[in-house]
């Protein structure tokens, strides 16, 4: 338990650090804001990227080669989730042709928030890590992928993996 | 049996939370104020009771596991139940006369709601006004569970 608090505080001081060392100067126009606002969210994906291909090292030693990119998202929605956030992925849909949805309707980064639409317009930033951390699993078993993740209602929030094909 | 209000301080005094369910008659002073008093008045009757105790606070006394004294005082008409935790945080509830010692219910107030839904809210700032909707929410609905909270005010 103690475990699940450390990375959530952990997780939270990094998005405030990261958006604090990038307004630090002068006072910027909406243009900017929404600038920086991409730049950080940039970091913080890129840290995840990072973690991610260390973490999925870690998890894939001991099972065996995976069948095809499907079998891959499968663990990502139940080893994968389960080891980092304690559940598994809710609902998973694809269109066959390199998209999948993960939808995770409780999400552990996001329950203490809000339950609704409080807070919404911050939820993106929380979710910037996690992204990484798929994309990162994902390049280490040899998948290109774009992640992306929406939230329309706290705590549900929606992954979608876009596989690039080489 | 009835929950009349609500506060929640910090250790610098700032008003974290309050909510009220069955209060007829206000202070007559505005909301600040009140906070203030109310602030004040625990700090005094703290210091007021370790220091005029006829018995060593730290001595074996098991029953009492807090050593830190004051857990209620009560009027004719309500009881003011106090719960204060290692880092400052202060709970207050006024009920009336028909309910015991509830420690375990200001405790859980303290850490299954305010631990988890403000200090883990990184868009909570500490020391200020809790703004969570979800706090709210969820504290109203747990107050209004228990068991000597009665719709109709007693």
């Amino acid at each position: 338990m103690a475990d699940e608090a450390l990375f959530l505080l952990l997780h939270n001081e990094m998005v405030s650090g990261v958006y604090k060392s990038a307004e630090q100067g002068e006072v910027v126009s909406a243009a900017k804001a929404l600038e920086e606002n991409g730049r950080c969210i940039t970091k913080l994906e890129n840290m995840g990227f990072r973690v991610g291909q260390g973490l999925i090292e870690r998890f894939t030693k001991d099972t065996a080669r995976f069948k095809d990119e499907l079998d891959i998202m499968k663990f990502i929605c139940k080893d994968f989730w389960t080891t980092v956030f304690k559940k598994q992925i809710d609902n998973l849909r694809t269109n066959h042709q390199g998209i999948y949805v993960l939808q995770d309707n409780k999400f552990r980064l996001l329950t203490q928030m809000s339950a609704g639409k409080q807070y919404l317009e911050h939820a993106s930033k929380y979710l910037a890590f996690t992204c990484g951390l798929i994309r990162g699993g994902l390049s280490n078993l040899g998948i290109k992928s774009i992640v992306t993740a929406e939230v329309s209602s706290m705590p549900a929030c929606k992954f979608q993996v876009m596989i690039q094909k080489l | 049996m009835t929950v009349h209000n609500l506060y929640l301080f910090d250790r610098n005094g700032v008003c974290l939370h309050y909510s009220e369910w069955h209060r007829k008659k206000q202070a007559g002073i505005p909301k600040e104020e009140e906070y203030k008093l109310m602030y004040g008045m625990l700090f005094s009757i703290r210091s007021f009771v370790s220091k005029m105790s006829p018995l060593d606070m730290y001595a074996e006394s098991e029953e009492m596991p807090r050593k830190d004294g004051f857990l209620a005082f009560q009027t004719s008409r309500y009881k003011l139940h106090y719960y204060e935790t290692p880092t400052g945080i202060k709970v207050v509830m006024n009920t009336d006369l028909g309910v015991g010692p509830i420690r375990d219910v200001l405790h859980h107030i303290y850490s299954a709601l305010y631990v988890e839904l403000v200090v883990k809210n990184p868009l909570c700032p500490l020391g200020q006004t809790v703004q969570s909707e979800l706090f709210r929410s969820r504290l109203d609905s747990y107050v209004r569970s228990l068991p000597f909270f009665s719709a109709r005010a007693g």
